[in-house]
């Protein structure tokens, strides 16, 4: 067991030193307001079934997980995004 | 006394595609007359798009969006959705508050004017490949590819 704890130690600090991505996809552009009408973006937080994509797969933070939340909302009463496809 | 505030606001109409081909006017008429009724200044109106809808509206299957952009007093807004709503031609109305709106945003071209001809885009795009497992990894490269395009 000891054995394989020494190569893993190894490679976690190896991976430490890449820098992650630390803030999420609309912060980093700095918008203070999801738009409804861009549904290129929104398109791509969307499962090909129309489903939310989590936090988690996103990589939103959840200020701007409720943004998107509230604009795919408005975007699919409009008929630019379906509710199920 | 207190005197009503007109606040800006931005609305987004959907119309029959095949209505608003064959009579524009008539469409932009119908929704000046609702703008008006409830005493909004329109600051502009334009189409935004013309594109195949996400499902069908009252068995219409493409819509025009006609964006515009008016200020009114907040408590005559009810009004304005309630005609839509009792209007044939005017399938769907969507009001929201644009007080952090400048200039410029209400003067950016919409899609219609991007790409003139023809739909810009269609709506059952293929999106990221859904992964069944949750894979941190694979987000992460997602995301990654999603800032390169950016």
């Amino acid at each position: 067991m000891a054995k394989e704890t020494g190569p893993s130690k190894k490679k976690k600090k190896f991976l430490t030193t890449l820098r992650e991505q630390t803030q999420c996809r609309f912060c980093r552009e700095g918008r203070q307001y999801i738009d409804y009408k861009d549904v290129e973006a929104l398109q791509k937080l969307l499962t090909n079934r129309g489903k939310i994509f989590s936090r988690k797969r996103s990589g939103n933070c959840a200020g701007c997980q409720r943004k998107v939340k509230l604009a795919i909302k408005r975007a699919r009463f409009m008929a630019l995004l379906p509710f199920t496809a | 006394m207190k005197t009503a505030v007109k606040r800006l606001y931005e609305g987004l109409f959907l119309v029959d595609s095949a209505l608003a081909a064959s009579d524009w006017d008539g469409v932009l008429g119908t929704i000046r007359k609702f703008l008006e009724r409830a005493g909004a200044d329109i600051v502009s109106l334009k189409k935004w798009d013309d594109r195949r809808l996400a499902y069908e509206v009252d068995g219409k299957s493409r819509g025009t969006y006609i964006l515009t952009y008016f200020h009114c007093e907040p408590s005559r807004v009810h009004g304005i959705e309630r005609d839509v709503n009792l209007s044939e031609r005017v399938l769907r109305v969507l009001i929201l508050r644009a007080d952090r709106m400048s200039r410029e945003d209400i003067e950016k071209p919409t899609p219609a004017e991007l790409h003139p001809e023809g739909s810009s885009m269609p709506v059952t795009e293929p999106s990221e490949p859904e992964n069944s497992a949750a894979d941190a990894s694979a987000a992460e490269a997602a995301d990654g590819e999603a800032a390169a395009s950016e």
